[in-house]
């Protein structure tokens, strides 16, 4: 082992690091490398310099796996890594050692190398996972975020996967919370809701491959704050495989998990899948039946999932005690007039367009323009690309 | 012998006048034609010759050269072709040169003599309006209508010299049964003008009471149609944007003269235009497909100049549908005309301006997969971004108006509660273009900065929104005088024809959905 670590990575976990890193070996396979041998004589297995146990040996021989791994397990492979994971601060955790999360531990397929930004402390507090479609709609994107910054302030971690839509919401809302809590306010705050938590991200790709691209500053507030998980080596680009084993780790680290907005099938609902194989209990938020991103969430609500239609449920869920949440959710903008309470009641639920608020509602044009600009001016109502919603907080 | 016949051809939209010299001198038998013909120009020739046998009339047995003078500009198609048979007439004396100082010549010749109708009679015929014009009996009805000065026409090749001896009379009147049948063949003759036709007829005619529901698209039509608005349709496949913009045009106020005579020298030059209708009164509606090429668009192409569908719909509507799909070097050479209302076109040989003063009515769906609506959306903001950069900035920019269009819903659709009919709105349409043009002299769309403080104050409320939208950044400078023009003629279709309220401000900047704004992070509310 003539690599000089320079104290940044120990050569075992260089090594295990450097195994992840090999073609077309999954968790399944990895777990069981390091299963039977330590991290250096596992190396040394791959590379063919010492006698593999005989189920590593069986595992060898599979469709040419062990000339693939022993072409590939070079010096340079080990020095890549090194230099990944020194530029960008990426730690690596071995299942068994003693700061690998506990949540993980005991789990159905835990995985054998963790890389991680950030402190692994966060996820020493109640964790609830939210996760939801892709292309939300801007009222879930609102109410994910507003249960994220609740949760926070109630001291429960969000647990999310920093994905475009509900999952970057959610953690938009988990640090704003976090920052409040720890910036200028703090006192104030501390002493309303005690000690924020900190956020935790789990993706796909490799904690240096950024992905989505403009999530970019979210994925460094969330590793500075709280801890930012991949299974994958750095480097590793958002291959397709990877989301659904990333998705086993979210359920895994959940206590409870929240399902924002969802369609019928997609991530959200694998991630619902694996969270019921681990007895997660699985909360949903009912959404208009006319909101197609809903369908999902209504769903498993059909199925019995309990719904979520504010924080304190999710509290609730997770055994706390609720009477530390504030009284009545936190919403900062104006209450309404009678008519105009009357308009957003009618039109919550789904996006709509000016075209249905006049039809739906029977107020003339003009008349409905003042209202709209009334209410967005408030805050009841967000337009994006011509399309109109209205905003419902936790 | 020597004579000159005075004649004309096109470039472009314009006639401009040519005198055809004709001198048969001594030599040996031959015929040249100089002074830059083209090759149709170059074959008069023989139809020349057939014409005069088959009428009867003597083919010169001299050395015949006939010049085109101004020699400088370049000759295109068969205008040429009855003078050149005048003026070999006159060369052989056998019609009178000093009467030909008092006409001009525009007809093509058909082999047996006859005169036969071309394109481009209006523009040609205002090139010569200090002459008496000969024309085929297919050109009559629209030269007649085009020019004040007076317009003959003749059937064929010996009534031209029989009228001229002064041995008949011209024709003065239109036989109706003739022409029209003459309309009939030509249009048949080329299928592309009759269907051209039939559709700018068919979409003048439908009636916006068949729009069912979709209030907001209707409003804009008619705030586009009173404020000359530039109008884009964003909505998904079944939302009725081509139905919508094909009922724009009949919202529009019948043509000007001027206008009417511009319009009908572009359609004439490219022979669209029944010339029955005499000048076309009408808006026109033109919808080219969106593979149409950047020439087919601007104009160009031949000698001749042809004036592209820009210069079609001058005066009228232009609609491109599926915007994103027309090519992107397409729709940039759409923004120079779209400012200036004309188009110049440079060759190496020619350059000549045409008419572009078009309404331009788009329509577009708002993402790849076409739903557009939140949740509904399959598209990932990557695909999003990348189908919205198609659009130039510039040229989103130039549309006033930006509706989003959604489908009517099914009670809308079996509705048998009708909207208001084409007449009633066009009638506000009127009202509220005559209130402008009255007061600024220019359409609302047209308003320069100064003219908007003068013409559209806003109340105060009205100032405060438009200012809270500059400071939070969802308007642009450029975006803030467009906002204020649109919600000008709002206020007017309003009857309020003094301050801008609130009202008609929230409309107009609604009216200008930002087609980006889905794709940006927008700061959390606590």
């Amino acid at each position: 082992m003539g690599i000089v670590t320079q104290n940044f990575l120990d050569v075992d976990h260089l090594v295990a690091a450097s195994l992840t890193a090999l073609p077309k070996i999954g968790p399944k396979r990895l777990t069981t490398l390091l299963k039977y041998h330590d991290p250096q004589t596992a190396w040394a297995v791959v590379q063919g310099r010492a006698k593999p146990h005989e189920v590593v040996a069986a595992l060898l021989q599979e469709s040419g796996l062990g000339a693939m791994w022993r072409a590939n397990a070079t010096r340079d492979l080990q020095e890549q890594i090194l230099g990944r994971c020194k530029k960008s601060g990426i730690h690596v955790v071995l299942h068994g050692e003693s700061n690998y999360p506990s949540c993980l531990k005991n789990d159905l397929a835990p995985p054998a190398v963790l890389f991680y930004q950030g402190d692994l402390q966060s996820l020493k507090t109640r964790r609830v996972g939210m996760i939801g479609t892709r292309s939300a709609t801007a009222s879930g994107r609102y109410f994910a975020s507003h249960l994220a910054f609740e949760l926070t302030l109630n001291g429960v971690c969000v647990v999310s996967g920093l994905a475009r839509g509900i999952d970057g919401w959610a953690h938009r809302g988990a640090l704003r919370a976090y920052q409040k809590s720890h910036g200028a306010e703090i006192e104030k705050l501390k002493s309303a809701f005690g000690d924020a938590a900190a956020p935790v991200g789990v993706v796909a790709s490799g904690l240096d491959y950024v992905y989505p691209k403009e999530h970019a500053e979210l994925w460094r507030d969330v590793a500075q704050a709280g801890v930012l998980l991949s299974e994958s080596p750095p480097g590793a680009p958002p291959e397709a495989f990877r989301f659904p084993l990333r998705n086993r780790i979210l359920a895994a680290l959940s206590e409870v998990l929240v399902v924002v907005e969802s369609r019928d099938k997609g991530g959200s609902m694998i991630t619902v899948d694996e969270a019921q194989k681990r007895d997660v209990t699985v909360l949903a938020v009912p959404g208009s039946p006319r909101n197609i991103a809903s369908v999902g969430t209504n769903l498993l609500v059909q199925q019995g999932c309990l719904p979520v239609v504010g924080v304190d449920d999710i509290l609730v869920a997770l055994g706390l005690d609720n009477r530390r949440a504030n009284e009545k959710s936190f919403d900062p903008r104006a209450k309404l007039s009678e008519r105009d309470a009357h308009l957003v009641a009618v039109m919550v639920g789904s996006p709509f367009s000016l075209d249905e608020f006049v039809i739906r509602t029977s107020v003339p044009l003009l008349e409905a323009a003042i209202s709209l600009g009334r209410l967005e001016a408030l805050g009841w109502v967000v337009n994006n690309s011509g399309w109109w919603e209205v905003i419902e907080f936790g | 012998m020597f004579a000159s016949v005075r004649s004309a051809t096109l470039l472009g939209v314009r006639g401009s006048r040519v005198d055809v010299e004709v001198h048969a001198g001594i030599g040996l038998p031959g015929f040249t034609v100089v002074g830059q013909p083209d090759e149709v120009c170059r074959e008069s020739r023989d139809r020349v010759r057939a014409a005069l046998l088959s009428s009867g009339l003597p083919w010169p047995t001299r050395r015949v050269t006939v010049n085109l003078a101004p020699t400088g500009d370049r000759k295109s198609g068969a205008c040429l072709d009855l003078a050149i048979a005048i003026g070999l007439l006159a060369a052989q004396e056998i019609v009178s040169v000093d009467v030909l100082s008092d006409f001009a010549f525009i007809a093509e010749l058909g082999l047996d003599g006859s005169l036969r109708p071309l394109r481009g009679a209006t523009p040609l015929i205002l090139a010569l309006t200090d002459r008496k014009s000969i024309v085929a009996p297919g050109n009559f009805a629209e030269a007649r209508a085009a020019t004040p000065s007076e317009v003959y026409c003749a059937q064929n090749l010996v009534d031209v010299v029989e009228c001229l001896a002064g041995r008949a009379e011209w024709q003065r009147e239109i036989v109706s049964r003739t022409s029209a049948e003459t309309n009939v063949t030509r249009q048949n003759n080329h299928g592309y003008a009759t269907t051209v036709s039939a559709g700018a007829m068919r979409a003048s005619a439908l009636d916006i009471a068949d729009v069912q529901g979709q209030p907001v698209a209707r409003r804009a039509l008619e705030i586009a149609a009173a404020g000359a608005h530039h109008l884009l349709l964003v909505g998904p496949p079944g939302a009725g944007k081509t139905m919508l913009a094909e009922r724009l045009v009949g919202l529009l106020p019948p043509l000007t003269d001027e206008e009417a005579i511009a319009t009908t020298m572009v359609h004439s030059s490219v022979h669209l235009e029944s010339p029955n209708a005499g000048l076309i009164r009408r808006a026109p509606y033109r919808a080219p497909h969106h593979s149409s090429s950047m020439v087919s668009m601007v104009g160009g192409g031949t000698a001749l100049m042809r004036p592209g569908e820009i210069s079609l719909a001058s005066n009228g509507v232009l609609f491109l549908d599926e915007l994103g799909e027309f090519a992107p070097s397409v729709l940039d050479a759409l923004r120079q005309p779209l400012e200036q209302g004309t188009v110049r076109l440079a060759r190496a040989r020619t350059s000549v301006v045409m008419p572009a003063k078009f309404l331009l009515v788009a329509a577009t769906n708002p993402c790849p997969c076409g739903e557009g609506s939140p949740g509904a959306c399959t598209c990932d903001d990557t695909a999003r971004a990348r189908y919205l950069r198609r659009f130039s900035g510039p040229l989103l920019d130039r549309f006033d108006l930006r509706v989003a269009v959604s489908r009517p819903n099914t009670d809308e659709l079996v509705s048998p509660q009708r909207g208001e009919s084409t007449a009633d709105v066009a009638d506000r349409v009127a009202a509220a273009r005559e209130l402008a043009f009255f007061r600024s002299g220019c359409a609302n769309s047209a308003l320069s900065r100064e003219q908007l403080d003068l013409v559209a104050p806003l109340s105060r409320s009205a100032e405060k929104r438009l200012r809270r939208e500059l400071e939070i950044g969802h308007l642009t400078g450029r975006g803030y005088h467009r906002v204020r023009r649109v919600a000008r003629t709002i206020a007017d279709l309003d009857g309020a024809p003094d301050v801008v309220e609130e009202a008609h401000l929230n409309l107009a900047l609604m009216m200008r959905v930002d087609l980006a704004s889905g794709l940006r992070t927008r700061e959390l509310m606590f």
